[in-house]
């Protein structure tokens, strides 16, 4: 019972930690971080479910938090949030086939964040092109960064213990 | 490099604005923003940025701060309105080549970016006039009745608190590993993109080391202090609705209905 509770505790502040290691990487590498031709290298974090469940509710409140310092307020934050949640939660379920891991994040940002640039912010490119550039800068940090990370961390595993 | 950083936009200040209750200006921003969809045309935009225009009077934020937070999306802003303007078919009121202006363009541009402007700086004011901390709490009561089904509404506001507690010291750490990493001959500045995402990973595994090592201590001393989660948890800054929040409500609620009744008469 005792062990329980401390595991439980020590879940929360890992995913707390991953949030702020997702929001910091988008500060500090983040000019391109925001806004319609997105490429965000904390994306790359998005492979972390498939280690760790505290990977969800981290890459999910890391989301928030980082754009909550950004500059696009409100909406960024509950519409990135949800998406991202969203596709940690997939990534999550796909965790025993390495490969497949990166797809969510690259798939649901561009269909939620292409569609939110398009709709709310009018950015003057059709829907998929808007999905398109989204998805591109997604698919660069996923693949290129997230996958070979996921590779290597999954040699660590003890650290998420 | 990380040097010139500013984290968040909080303006520290002790207005009516600052002073209120953190959920009503989560909500509040909330019925501004659905606000701006709602208007479809100019007047309007006229009464929101009217609104608008009061509440920073009353926050005494300096405008030049708040402008100086829109500079990251202006060109953002000015590529959308060009583009809207020249790329929309209708009625030819300037032809510069092969370049046109119309009526519709021109109309659709200036209300695009109207509309972002006022998107941008309206739910600005919030992160603007509350303190990260406050704003967590208020989530963290609003998020409340949804612990029915299942939402850990307490431990995702603990984890916004520590996450952002944390940024400034994982920057400094981030900094520490990416001069040590040069000093042994990593490179960040050159190749094609595909080949400098790569370059990232010796960074990125010292980091996560050290978070997670700064996480097993965390998780530690908040057992040894007997943290037990959010129920009975008391604090030393507790939330209570007042006069003014009140106030602030029932002008939220006229605002709402000036606009919602000039959509429909107007």
């Amino acid at each position: 019972m005792k062990q329980l509770k401390t595991r439980q505790t020590k879940f929360w502040i890992q995913a707390a930690l991953i949030a702020a290691i997702y929001a910091t990487l988008t500060i500090v590498l983040g000019s391109f971080g925001y806004g319609p031709i997105q490429f965000r290298i904390a994306e790359a974090l998005t492979v972390l479910p498939a280690l760790t469940p505290a990977g969800i509710p981290g890459l999910f409140v890391g989301c928030m938090v980082a754009n909550i310092l950004g500059p696009y307020g409100m909406l960024d934050m509950i519409l990135g949030g949800g998406a991202t949640l969203l596709a940690a939660l997939m990534s999550y379920a796909l965790r025993k086939r390495p490969i497949l891991v990166p797809l969510p994040p690259v798939l649901v940002n561009a269909v939620v964040i292409g569609s939110m640039l398009y709709y709310a912010y009018g950015v003057p490119m059709s829907l998929l092109a808007c999905m398109a550039t989204v998805g591109l800068g997604q698919l660069v940090s996923c693949y290129a960064l997230g996958y070979p990370l996921l590779k290597i961390l999954s040699r660590y595993e003890n650290i998420f213990k | 490099m990380l040097r010139d950083i500013t984290l968040g936009q909080y303006y520290p200040g002790n207005s009516v604005i600052h002073r209120l209750d953190p959920r009503v200006k989560i909500i509040a921003t909330m019925a501004f923003i659905v606000a701006l969809f709602v208007v479809k045309s100019f007047p309007g935009f006229g009464i929101s940025f009217l609104a608008l225009a009061a509440v920073i009077a009353v926050s005494k934020v300096p405008v030049k701060y708040i402008l100086r937070g829109l500079k990251p999306i202006f060109l953002i802003i000015i590529l959308t309105f060009m583009l809207n303007m020249f790329m929309i078919d209708g009625e030819v009121l300037i032809k510069l080549g092969f370049l046109h202006i119309t009526r519709e363009g021109l109309y659709t541009a200036v209300f695009m970016a109207v509309r972002l402007i006022l998107l941008i700086i309206g739910s600005s004011l919030l992160t603007l006039a509350t303190k990260p901390m406050s704003l967590t709490d208020g989530i963290e009561s609003l998020l409340k009745p949804l612990r029915r089904i299942g939402v850990p509404a307490h431990e995702l506001a603990m984890m916004m608190t520590i996450a952002l507690r944390f940024i400034p010291t994982l920057l400094e750490e981030t900094d520490k590993i990416m001069k040590a990493q040069q000093a042994r001959g990593a490179d960040f500045e050159t190749g094609n993109i595909f080949k400098r995402a790569k370059h990232l990973i010796p960074i990125l595994i010292p980091l996560f080391i050290s978070a997670f090592r700064i996480a097993q201590d965390m998780a530690m001393a908040m057992e040894a202090r007997c943290y037990r989660g959010g129920d009975n948890r008391t604090r030393m800054n507790g939330m209570k609705l007042g006069k003014i929040d009140v106030v602030a409500v029932i002008i939220m609620l006229l605002f709402l209905g000036v606009v919602v009744a000039e959509r429909i008469w107007l």
